[in-house]
């Protein structure tokens, strides 16, 4: 036994300085020697010298100029990378891309083909009818309750805002309590369900949103007030209101527009997603430098050409876009964007 | 289209079978020591090898040796804070997540609650991980080469320690660093620095900081291609960062993902053929690589079909439907559920499901990695798992479920030949002769102890899954709604009973580090919980085989006769491949009613 014991000891001590000490060590000085990029992480710098990422690495953008990378579950925090890990069954998923849709989804037929859809979703929501019931917010809030209280926990203004309704409706909160014995002290978050509820026959055709308002002496106040439109109404209720027009024609969005990567932190979209926002991107920056939109198109159309790359040169995948070295050659031909 | 779903599969599977033609050939003839080694190597190897030994002798060596892996791998983790390589200074894991931990890498398995960049510093991940890849590979492939040995009645079995050495130093350490080479080629960082913080191209982006600077990006590094080349070769599959070989800097292009799945798969595949090689049975062991091949594009091919030529159900339109539920307080004992229409969302999903894949490696790469990872073992992952489509998940199940559809590090090899002694066992019951295996009788003991080594798996799958789903252990951990909640914990208990170590990463099963003042309500429980299933799934199925091979070695040899059940045909093929599949069926179908197919039946979307 003690042999097996003196055995084992060694053989771990000659592993330990064999893998963690030799083994790394070597590939470590290949790195410096052969691939001193690639070793330290592909990094990427910026016109000004600076490093402003990895090229392997996704990050955020939000500016018109540029083009967007997938939706990140990881926040683009690179430090901890994550995905949504939602199930195709979950609705969070399904509320997610809806979310995201109903903003920029466009029609596809009829007299209104190629324009957005969300001013009548606005108009439709006014109407405070949904399946022929009356009160959308209310039914929104009692068929998806896990969503109103992440309305109500999405924003500290949120939260206190529920929390005054409540003081302005004790009796109500004194019912909910009597049905509900378990919850003596209940949050806001509690009371959520309760007061969408309310607040939609009160304010029927209306969500709350934040506002922005000039008070006495010109100093801006952002609060929460009723809203009978704004992208809130428009992404919030896109599913509900597809739900009440499901044989309209819209125009598909790239599927990798919509969805959340492995990672959380994949640098790459697909070039039909680049070719989505391209409108956007060009009107953007021709409108900035003053310059005639097409041109600037047919440009930024080129940057995306040279650019594109596919998986094992096309055997396993359609073309690719990297967003970070797209926008950096933008950057680099266009200028910082205006801020 | 075609083209591009079928190549990448059709691919892999060719050149990992070119490989393993001739690399089992070494490996045979490394085992076999017939080699010579250079005078360096072979001071060591007389030091180690300190004569032959018996079953019980080799098997009492090699729990020794996990015994010692297990306090060296406890007291490295525990002394993370004090240790070097530490520059954002992350504190100490909690205990119960340090337990899980080293018996998950120890054990193979590495089913990881913890993210390695969140939580792991350069020293860890090097001291604690990279030795235990190595290690806990080269243990299964040592005690596959003593099985072998038993087997063809050799008159020991080899000795551990000199095993271990020549697994480690010939086979292991020489293909890691060629993987390496190419993976850091490929973009993977090779460097002991630990994170850079930049300020990214529009910064304003990244959020704000509380005192109204823009946030920065922090980009974790470190030893990168080092780990992920062993990490993939020993088929451990325990990621340097959380979301594991989706991550870009472990695997970083398409070309890189090609290696990265073709890295796990060499390894089992060559083992299949040097046990043909070391017993003399070729053809042998060419049936049984068949089975296990016609079984491996079976799980493909179904997760690419329903993944990537499939879209994501949570997106399309569903009909209205009714459901009639059991219900014991409903008159007649069931009560009609009506679920509204669902309409579809506009989105362009003709590249399938793409929630929770990495663009960059293909269209048909996640489905294929998430086939093979579990097929052999490995458990990393190039794709969220929990978000492949329902019906897709079950794939990845299925080849937990089976575990030897080639198969880890020896373990594969050593689980089919279970079925194997049992299909015979079987097949001889029914012809009414004696069954026999390489002209061995096949008796009670032998078979006892084959049943034993395979009941183990299901009885740790099912107990614990049961355990958990009827408790709140279970249900507050899990995160998605319904039946896929149920899947969420019958992985994760699959994974560890099959020492895979893929997860289905929504479950809430992170404590983080010790001080986490938010961590999840019952992460202990499923730390003490795992790592107990992937010990006992793991050493009890290494150590009953072994003991099976030596009592069948033990006894004489009968002549071939015109009355023996051939091994190398066709027919026996089918014998092994109806076994396994009736077994594992018989095993496991109820709880994958219960789980995926239950959801993919069931309203989608389900619930609010």
């Amino acid at each position: 036994m003690t042999r097996y014991i003196s055995k084992s000891v060694f053989l771990l001590f000659v592993s330990v300085i064999l893998v963690c000490g030799i083994y790394p060590g070597a590939l470590w000085l290949m790195g410096r020697i052969f691939f001193p990029s690639q070793a330290v992480g592909s990094l990427v710098r910026g016109p000004d010298g600076k490093v402003v990422g990895s090229k392997l690495i996704a990050q955020p953008f939000t500016k018109d100029e540029y083009f967007w990378p997938r939706p990140s579950a990881a926040s683009y925090d690179a430090s901890a990378s994550a995905s949504s890990t939602l199930a195709a069954s979950n609705y969070a998923l399904r509320n997610r891309v809806a979310t995201m849709l109903g903003p920029i989804v466009k029609y596809a037929s009829g007299p209104k083909t190629g324009q957005l859809v969300a001013p009548d979703i606005e108009a439709w929501f006014q109407k405070d009818s949904y399946q022929d019931q009356p009160h959308i917010v209310a039914q929104w809030a009692d068929a998806h309750n896990e969503l109103a209280q992440a309305w109500v926990t999405a924003d500290p203004t949120h939260a206190a805002y529920v929390q005054d309704w409540a003081k302005a409706y004790p009796d109500l909160v004194k019912q909910w309590i009597q049905q509900n014995p378990g919850t003596p002290n209940p949050q806001p978050t509690d009371l959520a369900v309760l007061f969408f509820e309310n607040f939609s026959k009160e304010f029927p055709g209306k969500f709350l949103s934040a506002v922005t308002t000039t008070g006495p002496g010109g100093r801006s106040q952002t609060k929460i007030a009723p809203v009978s439109q704004g992208t809130d109404i428009q992404s919030t209720f896109f599913d509900m209101w597809r739900n009440d027009h499901p044989d309209v024609a819209l125009q598909d969005v790239p599927g990798d527009m919509v969805t959340t990567s492995a990672s959380g932190l994949g640098p790459d979209i697909t070039v039909e997603n680049a070719e989505y926002q391209l409108d956007r991107v060009a009107t953007k920056w021709a409108s900035d430098l003053k310059r005639d939109p097409a041109t600037v198109r047919a440009e930024i159309q080129q940057i995306l050409n040279a650019n594109a790359h596919a998986p094992l040169d096309g055997l396993a995948g359609g073309k690719l876009i990297n967003v970070l070295e797209v926008n950096l050659a933008l950057r680099e031909k266009y200028g910082a964007p205006p801020s | 289209m075609f083209l591009q779903t079928w190549f990448l599969p059709f691919a892999l599977l060719v050149t990992a079978t070119m490989v393993a033609i001739p690399l089992s050939g070494y490996m045979a003839w490394i085992m076999d020591g017939k080699y010579r080694p250079v005078p360096v190597f072979g001071w060591f190897e007389k030091r180690l090898n300190f004569g032959d030994q018996n079953w019980k002798q080799y098997t009492v060596s090699l729990l020794v040796f996990n015994t010692l892996l297990f306090i060296y791998g406890f007291i490295i983790l525990s002394l993370q804070p004090r240790m070097p390589l530490n520059p954002r200074h992350l504190g100490m894991l909690a205990p119960t997540t340090i337990f899980h931990s080293v018996i998950s890498f120890m054990t193979n398995t590495d089913l990881q609650h913890y993210s390695g960049d969140v939580n792991f510093s350069n020293f860890s991940q090097i001291f604690f991980c990279i030795t235990m890849l190595f290690l806990s590979a080269a243990v299964g492939l040592s005690a596959l080469t003593a099985i072998i040995r038993a087997l063809r009645s050799d008159k020991s079995v080899g000795n551990y320690f000199l095993d271990m050495w020549r697994v480690l130093v010939y086979m292991f350490v020489p293909t890691a660093f060629l993987f390496g080479l190419l993976f850091l080629q490929q973009g993977s960082p090779m460097t002991y620095k630990s994170d850079y913080q930049v300020a990214t191209l529009e910064p304003a982006a990244m959020g704000t900081t509380p005192d109204g600077q823009p946030k920065l990006q922090t980009i974790v590094v470190g030893p990168v291609a080092a780990f992920e080349s062993m990490k993939m070769l020993g088929t451990n599959g325990g990621g340097f960062y959380g979301m594991n070989s989706a991550h870009p800097f472990e695997n970083p292009t398409a070309f890189s993902n090609f290696f990265n799945t073709l890295a796990m798969m060499i390894f089992p595949f060559s083992l299949v053929l040097m046990y043909g090689r070391m017993l003399r049975k070729k053809r042998h062991a060419w049936v049984i690589f068949s089975v296990m091949m016609v079984l491996m594009i079976g799980t493909i091919v179904w997760a690419v079909h329903f993944d990537t030529q499939k879209p994501n159900p949570g997106l399309t339109a569903h009909l209205a439907r009714t459901y009639q539920v059991l219900d014991a307080s409903a008159p007649g004992g069931k009560r009609t559920v009506s679920v509204p229409a669902v309409a579809g969302l506009p989105v362009d999903q003709h590249w399938g499901n793409l929630e929770g894949k990495e663009l960059r490696f293909g269209t048909p790469a996640g489905a294929t990695f998430a086939a093979v990872t579990v097929d052999v073992t490995c458990g990393a992952v190039n794709a969220e798992h929990d978000s492949l489509n329902p019906i897709a998940a079950l794939s990845p199940m299925v080849g937990m479920w089976l575990n030897c559809i080639y198969g880890g590090k020896g373990v594969g090899m050593i689980n089919l030949l279970l079925f194997l002694i049992i299909g015979i066992f079987i097949a001889g019951q029914m012809v009414g002769r004696t069954p026999e295996y390489l002209g061995k009788k096949i008796d009670a003991r032998v078979v006892k102890l084959a049943i034993i080594a395979l009941l183990v798996h299901p009885l740790m799958i099912l107990m614990p899954t049961g355990l958990f789903a009827g408790t709140s252990w279970g249900l507050k951990a899990e995160t998605n709604p319904g039946a896929h909640g149920f899947s969420q914990m019958l992985y994760q208990f699959s994974s560890a009973s099959a020492n895979n170590g893929s997860a289905f990463d929504g479950l809430a099963v992170d404590y983080g580090f010790n001080n986490n003042s938010s961590a999840p309500p019952t992460a202990r429980q499923w730390d003490i919980a795992a790592g107990l299933v992937m010990l006992f799934s793991r050493y009890l199925p290494i150590v009953a085989p072994i003991a099976m091979a030596a009592f069948l070695g033990m006894k004489k040899s009968s002549p071939f006769s015109a009355g023996t059940l051939r091994d190398d045909t066709m027919t026996f093929g089918f014998l092994l491949f109806g076994t396994i599949v009736i077994i594992g069926a018989l095993l496991f179908l109820p709880a994958a009613a219960l789980g995926p197919v239950a959801e993919h039946f069931g309203p989608i979307p389900f619930g609010g």
